[in-house]
């Protein structure tokens, strides 16, 4: 049709008229048969249908950008149609609520503040596999993922939480006198009314915003600016090492969610997902060797029964699992 | 079954990714897929395995369809809400500057290639992929059939990838 159209290789093209086939209205069995049988006939066939869809994907992204518009134009023209945050509040679901019920180790324990501190100061802890929501006095709420630990205290010009070794999720009441403090490690977060996401775990602190604006300062210096953080921006580091804190575009729904009961990653290494394991069951998942842990994993985890993770996981990933009655055991293929 | 499965998961994938505009989705989708095959167990499948799970996954989007819409309509009433206002700042939900610079270039890229495309094959690229319509209502607004419709949404796509991809 087009001259432009003999540049792509053949794979392509075909990848191409796959894709729009598939983007119809209705898609058959007939259609699945045919599609499944082309990609397996070549992996190059798979590879060109992945380029195309990445493509596809972006061009669809960018488009949006025509219609939109109001994004781009800088916030101090921005006016007009302003609505206050109302937070949506989700019920939680669990794939299996029972499964995930009888895995809970106990009820949240709360432990009231000793004598020697203020009396606004409140700690809070979720033992493993146990996650809660946390209602504050000024209408904020936090929930809590497992194996989490922080305290809360309340101050005439402040609301202060530090997070232990923890993740949790805020949905931050506006108070304009009283800014809405974290503390993670090295690390400061301050906002005023918004929803974000803090994960301190194994020395690696990252927060991810969902709405509003936040400031966080990965153990600056007293004089430096602070990084201001937008929705779909998160900024990770390690501890100690404030150099490698970078801004990067996040998809915030992943992140958090754990809120929904499913752990969604990104081209993480086995040995984080084995972590989050821990947090959510009482027996331990260990991993055999360094190339175990190494392995890198993207995809969706249903957080439900133990053994149905971990029998998934070995689907997801080449590993063999040998469950006993203290641990589970994986080790690469 | 779930052997089946193992071997089929990530085609599954790329077909629903397709049509579910979204590739986490996608992956979320065929994850659940995952739940009903082991609640099958080891079953006698008659017939071709493969279609079977095709199909399953197809009831499963239709059933994620259904319950999502009242889901959808609240994340698209966020996404539109445009703003919220912050202390005595308004703060717009929006991509960082830098992300806005680089998707319109690009944007303006491709709407000068699409304009270079025979015109006919533009206009089916335009009402598709920018408008959003359907390939059914593409073909209505455009007077021609579906199959007219897909060649030349299929070779509009084949010309922007060789120039911009």
């Amino acid at each position: 049709m087009t001259r432009a159209q003999t540049d792509i290789d053949a794979e392509m093209a075909e990848a191409i008229d796959w894709l729009v086939r598939l983007q119809g209205e209705t898609v058959t069995e007939r259609d699945w048969l045919e599609f499944d049988a082309w990609l397996t006939a070549s992996p190059a066939h798979a590879e060109a249908y992945d380029a195309v869809l990445t493509f596809d994907d972006r061009l669809t992204l960018d488009s949006r950008l025509s219609q939109g518009e109001p994004a781009a134009e800088p916030l101090t023209a921005f006016s007009g149609k302003v609505v206050p945050l109302r937070p949506a509040r989700r019920v939680w679901i669990w794939s299996a609520g029972a499964a995930i019920a009888a895995a809970f180790v106990a009820g949240a324990v709360l432990l009231p503040a000793s004598g020697l501190l203020s009396a606004h100061e409140t700690t809070y802890v979720t033992g493993v596999g146990e996650r809660r929501t946390v209602a504050l006095e000024d209408g904020s709420r936090i929930e809590m993922n497992a194996a989490s630990r922080m305290t809360v205290r309340f101050e005439r010009h402040a609301r202060r939480v530090h997070l232990d070794d923890a993740q949790a999720f805020f949905d931050v009441a506006k108070d304009t006198s009283r800014p809405f403090l974290v503390s993670a490690g090295d690390t400061q977060v301050r906002v005023v009314g918004t929803q974000f996401d803090v994960r301190h775990r194994d020395g690696q602190i990252a927060v991810n915003v969902q709405r509003g604006l936040v400031e966080v300062r990965p153990n600056l210096p007293r004089d430096a600016a602070p990084f201001r953080l937008r929705p779909g921006q998160g900024l990770s580091h390690r501890k100690g090492q404030r150099a490698d804190a970078r801004v990067q575009a996040v998809a915030v729904e992943e992140v958090a969610g754990w809120r929904q009961g499913r752990l969604i990653y990104r081209d993480q290494p086995l040995s984080q997902i084995a972590g989050d394991m821990n947090r959510l069951f009482p027996r331990p998942v260990k991993l055999a060797d360094a190339e175990a842990a190494n392995l890198r994993l993207s995809g969706v985890l249903i957080v439900d029964d133990q053994d149905a993770m971990v029998d998934r996981l070995s689907h997801l990933l080449p590993v063999r699992t040998t469950t006993t009655d203290d641990a589970i055991v994986i080790r690469a293929r | 079954m779930i052997r089946l499965y193992g071997e089929k998961r990530a085609n599954l994938v790329r077909v629903f990714a397709a049509k579910l505009r979204s590739a986490s989705e996608a992956e979320d989708l065929i994850q659940d897929l995952y739940l009903k095959v082991q609640a099958l167990g080891e079953v006698e499948v008659e017939g071709d395995g493969s279609a079977l799970l095709f199909r399953m996954a197809h009831n499963l989007m239709l059933d994620r369809l259904r319950s999502q819409s009242r889901a959808g309509a609240r994340d698209e009433g966020w996404r539109s809400l445009q703003g919220t206002v912050l202390g005595d700042q308004q703060v717009a939900d929006v991509p960082s500057a830098e992300e806005v610079v680089a998707g319109r270039q690009r944007l303006s890229a491709m709407m000068t290639a699409v304009d270079a495309l025979p015109p006919q094959v533009a206009r089916a690229f335009k009402l598709h992929k920018l408008e959003g319509l359907s390939h059914a209502d593409t073909a209505v607004a455009m007077g021609v059939s579906r199959s007219s419709v897909e060649k030349h949404v299929s070779a509009a796509l084949k010309a922007l990838m060789a120039k911009l991809a």
